[in-house]
């Protein structure tokens, strides 16, 4: 894994008068280990997804606390959360999202409708199979899922990064 | 607001152009009007008060072979709503746009409703599709699109276990 100048560690290294323009060779389980401190997370939501999990982001559930938070880029975000049905319009743009994010990076799909087209399975401009568009970690079924669904796994994926090194 | 307005407002329109309404009930008229001078007519109907234009709907009628276009007028002087009816043919399902008297509202809806029914409008500049990208087939909304036959085609497979019962 290489990192040019503009992240943390290309800076650091900066200070210690590293000749400009070096490359710097950052451990794949070191930038795993960020990823555990922060799960930045990025929405793509259609329809009721959104509104669904609202309550995790609100203080009742409060994602904050374990360090997630929701970012404005797809270049920012670690976690791409899908919910909602996806049309073959949108799917489109999460493909776009998605080819956005940095490695390494986790798709988690949320809801019925996301993963199969739920109740609009014999719609015709509904995807049926969201994983021959997007390769996707995470299944969580639902219709909605809990907030507490969510939080697992999130849970999972902190396991699964720990595990790594 | 004036009791029994409806009446009166029918009987103006049918006086001037000669064709068929009915009061439906209070603060609702239907009208059926042909294709002939429909733009000139909305034009008239529009310096009457009826500004706002609610919506356009489209109704299929296979066996008849014809496309029924509903225009949603309403009228915030009178507070009534105008239903007119236009039927087209369905083979050659061309109609005169409204955008050069409603503009804005007009142009979406007919918009939609090319790109689900396939009719035609024409004055309309911009028919691109709203919702379906790359489609390819009938428009869905018309009654003789199979949508079961579409969706089986182009999303399910025979070979999948769960969804081979969608051939049966």
């Amino acid at each position: 894994m290489t990192c040019s100048g503009f992240c943390r560690e290309g800076r650091k290294r900066d200070n210690r008068r590293l000749k400009k323009g070096a490359k710097v060779t950052v451990k794949e389980s070191t930038k795993l280990k960020r990823l555990i401190k922060a799960i930045w997370i990025f929405n793509w939501f259609n329809s009721c997804g959104f509104i669904e999990l609202v309550p995790v982001v609100a203080s009742r559930w409060d994602m904050e606390r374990f360090g997630m938070i929701i970012v404005g880029s797809p270049r920012h975000a670690d976690v791409l959360f899908i919910a909602g049905y996806q049309t073959l319009k949108s799917i489109k743009r999460a493909q776009r999202v998605y080819e956005q994010m940095a490695e390494p990076r986790v798709v988690i799909a949320l809801g019925a409708c996301t993963m199969t087209g739920g109740m609009y399975w014999d719609s015709y401009n509904t995807i049926k199979r969201l994983s021959d568009y997007i390769p996707i970690n995470m299944y969580i079924p639902g219709c909605p899922p809990r907030p507490e669904a969510i939080f697992e796994a999130c849970e999972k994926i902190f396991q699964h990064v720990k595990g790594m090194d | 607001m004036a009791a029994k307005e409806e009446p009166r407002i029918l009987e103006r329109i049918t006086s001037q152009f000669r064709i068929k309404g009915e009061v439906r009930r209070r603060g609702r008229i239907w009208i059926d009007v042909p294709t002939e001078g429909f733009v000139d007519f909305c034009k008239w109907l529009k310096e009457q008060g009826f500004e706002h234009l609610s919506a356009i709907s489209a109704i299929d009628w296979p066996v008849e072979g014809k496309f029924e276009l509903a225009y949603h007028l309403w009228s915030y002087q009178d507070k009534i709503l105008i239903t007119l009816k236009v039927k087209i043919d369905r083979q050659n399902a061309v109609i005169d746009s409204v955008t050069e008297v409603w503009d804005g509202s007009a142009q979406a809806h007919e918009r939609e409703i090319h790109e689900l029914f396939g009719v035609k409008f024409e004055g309309n500049n911009n028919l691109t599709p709203l919702f379906l990208e790359d489609w390819q087939g009938l428009p869905p909304f018309r009654k003789d699109f199979d949508w079961r036959e579409y969706v089986r085609g182009k999303y399910y497979d025979r070979q999948n276990e769960r969804e081979r019962v969608y051939y049966d």
